[in-house]
């Protein structure tokens, strides 16, 4: 495949920025390894060899304990696992006998994020500490936050990207269509807006909520035909301002036709515009997502979200590793978010800043 | 000429779409389950709770706390015997005259409710807004006028700090913190406890002392959006022919700035700049809701929480109205600023 050379230098360009191409590189890495997040933060052993055959539980069916020798059939607790084979191993060793073989590789964080670790001598939520693995705490139900941090950024980064292109091409089309043809389209479109963005958007949540409790998809729907709005409003301004240029007024005495006007000369003049929303609206969408949940109208518990995590925390102020762990773990995403979509819009920009003496 | 008739058009269709808005909204209250009456049932159980009527539940509410009679009685004051659009219509004819209703809740007027929140919010308001512009806009020009050079690498550092993380969190962490951790600030509120017996003096600064964490919350996230906004269109402005011919027949680089690029480069500042006045009296009921400030955002959404739909009405006339005001004023600042802008043609 030939690339266009425009693209081969805004590529370029991009990657001479050293901030943006670092934090795509990151958040291209961590999107990568959430792909496979269940073998890195799972309460399932990666692999376990016992009696001599080889098993992978993290994409298998659940597997009982009485599988592994132990004397219950519901889910293997693979921590309780490798303690019995360490176990083994030191009475082979102190027997002097043939140690039996079996092993097994749990996660680098061996919990998942759904899982209550209670305890006797105590109550959640559990400072963290890396005896007991849970290297950020526990939050007030005894789960693990690392493990839903990570999680909870899997489900975020999904949400705000598809939220993202689902607003960007209803929000695009009607703004330049609105700022293209004018007149009784545009007037008809604005108060529709005005309406539609007026209609308070939580409101909207609750009401489906009490009706349905919302999923992913749901979630999505509502948000994006309450959310399309805000790309049209600039939209529409900056096309009613290009419009009023000379460049269309040559371009249609040249006889383009208005799909050209619109595609190949309005819409490149306003891509620049278009591409610093990116950043905030990745942001917008990890962080519209997380406010939900801080007020609990968002994703059902006991999915992992970092607005869960945050309510909890302001609700145990005592307890400050709730809140640092998630308000680190969504400043740091974020600020690498933003930090590409500079490094894309300076990328992209046709036109270069000169310097004058 | 053209474009006054335009404007005065759009005052004229702010009536239609404020109609469009409420019935849209009263209807949903009408479609959802769980309204104020429900509600009041439900309070009226549990103040009779005490006397043993503990287990029984929504279904068993009909007949124990108040009687058949009294229920229409309530169902007709707050107009939920008719159908939608005949309430609708009498609601309307109350807020033509300026009568907002009941609230259900705190059974007083609906716009003393509304207004003894007023003040808070706008002291937020407003001082969010002048600290923002006064900062953003110069900062932005500073920005792109030294465009890579060390201050503006570090002045991003900061302002992507506000851009990148939401204000609420920043509203957690600065609680978090400053307050619960550190105790240097008050854990919320407008105003301390024993605010009526401090001297006028001792008020301003308890008032300031409150208001630290939620103003640095407030500025952060409208701060960063304005000051990018600036600098990239500013930068953009820099780098157009127009600029480049100044340049060339003489001006310095500060006059071509002054002169040509800043008013081309506010436009895109402009097209939010209307809006502003729903921002200042409604602010972020997330702020409020952390730092449980008393305002209009916190009284809206605790009012949608508690299924007091008079109050929910109320306030959405007035941000609606303010809304929609504040649309055309973006709209007249456009204009203003860029001529070459005809809108309604």
């Amino acid at each position: 495949m030939r690339l266009r050379p425009q693209t081969v230098k805004q590529w370029r360009r991009f990657r001479s920025i050293r901030r943006g191409y670092w934090s795509l590189l990151v958040i291209g890495a961590l999107l990568a390894l959430t792909l496979v997040a269940e073998l890195l933060v799972n309460s399932r052993a990666i692999v376990v060899r016992y009696e001599g055959s080889y098993y992978f539980p993290t994409y298998a069916d659940f597997m009982p304990g009485s599988q592994f020798g132990l004397d219950y059939d519901y889910e293997t607790n693979y921590r309780e696992l490798a303690a019995s084979f360490a176990e083994q191993r030191e009475a082979a060793a102190a027997s002097g006998a043939e140690p039996p073989g079996n092993w097994l590789i749990l996660p680098p964080v061996p919990y998942n994020p759904f899982e209550t670790d209670f305890r006797d001598d105590s109550f959640p939520p559990y400072p963290p500490s890396l005896s007991t693995q849970h290297y950020l705490g526990t939050d007030v139900a005894g789960r693990d936050i690392l493990a839903r941090l990570v999680y909870g950024f899997r489900l975020a980064m999904a949400f705000a990207v598809i939220l993202l292109l689902c607003n960007y091409i209803v929000g695009i089309a009607v703004g330049c269509a609105m700022g293209f043809w004018g007149g009784a389209f545009d007037l008809i479109f604005q108060r529709l807006i005005e309406i539609w963005s007026n209609v308070p958007f939580l409101y909207v949540i609750m009401i489906v909520a009490s009706v349905i409790v919302p999923n992913f998809w749901t979630l999505i729907g509502i948000m994006v035909v309450f959310g399309w709005m805000a790309m049209t409003w600039y939209m529409r301004t900056s096309t009613y301002k290009e419009k009023a240029r000379e460049y269309v007024d040559a371009a249609r005495a040249l006889g383009a036709s208005s799909p050209r006007i619109v595609f190949r000369h309005i819409l490149p003049n306003t891509i620049s515009i278009i591409v610093t929303f990116i950043p905030f609206s990745v942001a917008t969408g990890v962080t519209a997502l997380t406010a939900l949940d801080y007020l609990g109208f968002g994703l059902p518990p006991p999915t992992p979200s970092w607005g869960e995590l945050l309510a909890q925390g302001t609700a145990n102020l005592q307890s400050p590793w709730i809140v640092t762990s998630v308000v680190v773990a969504m400043t740091l995403v974020l600020l690498m978010v933003a930090y590409v979509g500079e490094a894309i819009r300076e990328a992209f920009d046709p036109k270069q800043f000169t310097f004058y003496e | 000429m053209e474009t006054t008739s335009y404007f005065i058009r759009r005052f004229l269709l702010i009536v239609p779409t404020f109609l469009g808005i409420t019935l849209l909204v009263f209807a949903v209250t009408r479609v959802v389950p769980g309204g104020p009456i429900e509600r009041m049932l439900n309070e009226a159980l549990l103040a009779g709770g005490d006397r043993g009527a503990a287990v029984a539940g929504p279904q068993g509410v009909g007949g124990s706390a108040l009687s058949d009679d009294q229920l229409d009685q309530l169902r007709a004051y707050y107009g939920f015997d008719k159908p939608v659009l005949v309430s609708y219509v009498e609601w309307l004819g109350k807020v033509v005259v300026l009568d907002l209703g009941r609230s259900t809740r705190y059974n007083e007027p609906v716009w003393e409710t509304i207004r003894d929140r007023f003040p808070i919010s706008i002291f937020y308001g407003l001082t969010t807004l002048i600290l923002t512009y006064a900062v953003c806009i110069p900062l932005g020009m500073a920005k792109a006028m030294r465009h890579h050079s060390h201050f503006d690498n570090v002045s991003s550092g900061f302002v992507f700090f506000g851009y990148a993380v939401p204000s609420y969190v920043v509203g957690i962490a600065l609680l978090t913190f400053l307050a619960s951790q550190l105790e240097w600030f008050p854990l919320g509120g407008f105003v301390s406890d024993n605010y009526d017996q401090l001297t006028p003096w001792q008020k301003v600064v308890d008032v300031a002392h409150h208001a630290v964490l939620p103003l640095m919350s407030y500025m952060a996230g409208s701060f960063a959006v304005t000051t990018f906004m600036m600098k990239n269109s500013l930068m953009d402005n820099l780098s157009a022919d127009y600029v480049r011919t100044a340049i060339a027949k003489g001006l310095s680089f500060r006059q071509a700035v002054y002169r040509h690029a800043l008013r081309n480069s506010l436009i895109p500042i402009a097209t939010s700049f209307g809006n502003n006045i729903s921002l200042i009296l409604t602010g972020s009921f997330l702020i409020e809701r952390i730092f449980n400030i008393d305002g209009f955002g916190l009284l809206g959404f605790e009012s949608l929480v508690e299924r007091d739909y008079p109050v929910v009405m109320g306030i959405l006339v007035i941000s609606s109205l303010l809304f929609l005001v504040g649309n055309i004023l973006s709209d007249i600042c456009v204009a203003i600023i860029d001529p070459r802008v005809k809108f309604g043609q």
